[in-house]
């Protein structure tokens, strides 16, 4: 990992993954008896504050929102280039400082761009699932890209993950990818999950990254929990109490039926983790001899194998 | 740094503030954010942990929010905010005020009615000027107070308002009737940022404002109302009051505002005043608009002039390219200039030139940190930028003006007792004003004389009564 040194007079870069896949948030509202609008409106509006407290603590902070929709992620500030956008005409209010007035303008226009756009939610192959993987890596190349720019080393970045989705194992490896990249970039992820289900992955990448991971409940405690929790900067982070993990979820996800499990295989070649025992490893290819494994106790009975050990075996992996 | 001082700048002089100006400051959203601005990190985080909490918070909890070295910055923060009037203390516990919290939310989420962040002109100008129009325009009339300061020979004067200013801050002083000298704290000034030197023109500018009898709260508004403008955007002065409505005019001689016509309706920040409160030197700020908007990279090149031109080598020479009269003059205050191209001059940084800016009343830091902001960009790959021989010896140079130091004290002796002497050093050091000591002699500052004499007289006269009891009490 980066050594990086912060002080009072960093910027920050402050990226927020919203996740507002509408699968997930059609299950909230029903469990609150709300109209799925109006609770995505409420916690807007919260967000939209925080984003501009960020904005508010120093004139040089930056900021990014990107939206991790079911299927496809996107960024809503800035907006990329090229994007048609119905720009809202520039009316400029006395009352609104022109930085926050901006970004909430573009942030409200283009998310309803995204929300009319509706093509492809409904493949099957999401289930339904929302796109963390994409919009954890957009946000890393965003990152990457500010930083090569920055010759001062002035801008410290952070990710900011709010997530009402639960796991999608199908990501389990492009979000691991993800998390290792932000771990030696020495970008931590934050990650706010406004559901009760616990986010496996979402853990493990706070825990690996520095993060702060934190579960709120209530959709009216969001601003709060926002304010004082997540918007102090790495600088800050030195000096405040900030709350700790004091359990990660380190299971992990296998890559043949991408089902989380707490035992499995392991390649000895590749480290790829499967659930079931199998003849040839299908991320690397190798042909394991054709030798059955060693005998693990705990397997269940149908899958256990003979007692022969192969020369090449596959290693039974326990939950740490 | 240049920011950290600003800001303790005019930190520094709101605090002189009653609370009564403060209740009037905090109406403005503007104001708000530009006075939370000020404020060290953890004081804009205790602001917005409280602020959309109704309850007050116990002394007791907020300490258990700092872990390690926070308790320290905990204390500066608080008092950072008791003294801006922004939290106050009752029954141990803090809330925030009232006027404070009401308009910093209307601040952050654009609510309210208080149009403190500028007014767009509806209409379309006719006589619409650009960016580049609007920073050679600044340029220009901030480099005519330069260039008179350091007494170029030029067609156009500062206006009498901006001379009348130079003189009241103490930058020039007037000769006889018609000339003006630069003073020490002038060719200090000269050394600073541009962003610096705004920003002590205009805190000169609010103590004028007191003795003209215009509104402080009112200024202090405009000003800081500037700050969160938009640059090439133009304003209604329909907002204005009269008071800011004298200022913009007072501003637009300094070239902070551009105004096309006296009497025109509208007027346009330049880059003075949109980076006012930002922190940031003029020339970052325009990297950093580069950097949000990757795409219009190309179509915004920074200012020449603002970028680094100063080679210094270990040889102590000086290459610099620019060809600016005014930098130039700068230089020329401690760089001995030996040759000029049509774009570089050349120098050498010799002791002479040095002691000459020394007796100018320039430090050798304000000389290093000069260099180092106008470093070439060549100079910023090496570490350290500057070569460290020629940095010590501009430093050795000052030391050694420094041999004889003067301070005014006053003379102790003839103490009747040793033990009056010993008491007497003690208390004199403790308050930070022994000077010197030997055998039964001390000499004490000036400024703990008065409070050591009292001492020296209360022991005399209180001793002698004790002195008798316990005498005896030896001999017994």
């Amino acid at each position: 990992m980066k050594d990086v040194s912060y002080s009072e007079d960093d910027s920050n870069l402050l990226v927020v993954i919203l996740d507002i896949n509408p699968f997930a948030w059609a299950r909230l509202a029903k469990a609150r008896q709300l109209s799925p609008s109006a609770l995505l409106e409420q916690l807007l509006q919260q967000v939209l504050l925080f984003l501009n407290a960020h904005l508010a603590l120093k004139h040089e902070n930056r900021l990014a929102l990107l939206a991790s929709q079911a299927g496809k992620s996107t960024f809503l500030y800035p907006p990329p280039p090229f994007a048609h956008l119905n720009k809202p005409p520039q009316t400029r209010d006395a009352n609104a400082y022109p930085r926050f007035k901006d970004a909430d303008d573009l942030i409200a226009a283009s998310l309803a761009a995204l929300m009319q756009d509706t093509q492809g939610i409904e493949e099957a192959q999401h289930k339904g699932t929302s796109m963390i993987a994409g919009a954890l890596s957009l946000a890393l190349c965003y990152v990457q890209r500010i930083l090569k720019v920055d010759d001062l080393h002035k801008i410290k970045p952070r990710i900011l993950v709010l997530s009402v989705s639960p796991d999608s194992p199908l990501q389990y490896i492009p979000i691991m990818n993800s998390i290792f990249s932000a771990q030696k970039l020495a970008v931590p992820i934050d990650v706010c999950k406004l559901t009760q289900d616990e986010g496996v992955f979402l853990q493990q990448a706070a825990h690996i990254s520095g993060g702060m991971y934190m579960t709120v409940d209530a959709m009216d405690e969001v601003l709060q929990v926002l304010l004082s929790i997540f918007l102090p900067d790495r600088y800050s982070r030195t000096f405040l109490s900030v709350p700790d993990q004091d359990q990660v979820d380190f299971r992990a996800a296998c890559f043949c039926h991408k089902k989380i499990i707490d035992i499995g295989y392991v390649c000895s070649v590749c480290l790829s983790i499967f659930c079931a025992w199998s003849p040839v490893c299908s991320t690397c290819k190798t042909k394991f001899s054709f030798g059955k494994p060693t005998v693990v106790k705990r397997l269940p009975p149908a899958s256990r194998p003979a007692s022969r050990p192969a020369s090449r075996p596959m290693t039974p992996l326990s939950k740490s | 740094m240049a920011e950290s001082r600003i800001k303790a700048d005019i930190y520094e002089y709101l605090e002189t503030l009653p609370a009564l100006t403060f209740d009037r400051l905090f109406h403005k959203p503007a104001t708000c954010l530009a006075v939370f601005r000020l404020l060290p990190s953890l004081g804009k985080q205790i602001v917005m942990s409280i602020l959309y909490n109704n309850k007050s918070v116990p002394s007791s909890e907020l300490e258990s929010w700092v872990i390690g070295s926070g308790s320290g910055k905990l204390k500066e923060a608080l008092q950072h905010l008791i003294s801006l009037h922004m939290i106050t203390l009752k029954n141990n516990s803090y809330t925030l005020n009232a006027n404070f919290k009401a308009h910093f939310q209307d601040a952050l989420s654009g609510g309210g009615n208080d149009r403190s962040f500028g007014l767009p002109a509806t209409t379309t100008d006719k006589h619409q000027v650009d960016v580049a129009f609007l920073d050679s325009y600044a340029n220009r009339c901030w480099e005519v107070i330069l260039h008179f300061m350091v007494g170029t020979q030029m067609s156009d004067l500062p206006t009498e308002g901006v001379m009348d200013l130079l003189v009241r801050s103490g930058l020039m002083m007037v000769v006889d009737r018609s000339s003006h000298r630069i003073t020490n704290k002038g060719f200090q000034f000269l050394l600073q940022d541009v962003n610096t030197q705004v920003w002590a023109m205009l805190l000169q500018y609010l103590d004028t404002a007191e003795s003209l009898h215009m509104d402080l709260v009112e200024v202090l508004h405009f000003i800081f109302q500037l700050g969160s403008l938009e640059l090439g955007q133009n304003y209604s002065i329909d907002t204005l009051t009269q008071t800011q409505l004298q200022m913009l005019d007072d501003l637009g001689d300094l070239g902070i505002v551009y105004q096309r016509k006296k009497s025109s309706r509208r007027y346009y920040p330049t880059r003075l005043a949109t980076t006012l409160t930002s922190g940031t030197t003029v020339l970052s700020t325009s990297a950093q608009d580069t950097g949000r908007n990757l795409l219009s990279a190309g179509a915004e090149i920074g200012d020449e002039e603002e970028k680094g031109f100063l080679v210094l080598e270990t040889n102590y020479r000086v290459y610099a390219y620019t060809n600016s009269p005014l930098q130039i003059a700068v230089l020329n205050l401690f760089v001995d200039l030996k040759s000029r191209f049509p774009n570089m001059v050349s120098g050498v940084i010799t002791r002479d030139s040095v002691r000459n800016a020394l007796t100018n009343g320039i430090t050798a830091d304000q000389i290093i940190t000069f260099i180092q902001a106008h470093a070439h960009p060549q100079m910023r790959k090496k570490t350290p930028l500057l070569p460290l021989t020629v940095i010590d010896q501009i430093r050795l140079w000052e030391m050694e003006r420094n041999r004889i130091k003067s301070w005014d004290g006053f003379l102790y002796r003839e103490f009747a007792q040793k033990d009056d002497v010993e008491a007497t050093k003690r208390r004199a050091k403790e308050l930070g004003g022994l000077l010197w000591a030997g055998g039964e002699k001390l000499v004490v500052a000036a400024s703990s004389h008065a409070s050591v004499k009292s001492f020296v007289t209360n022991r005399i006269s209180r001793g002698r009564e004790q002195e008798v009891p316990s005498q005896q009490a030896v001999k017994l």
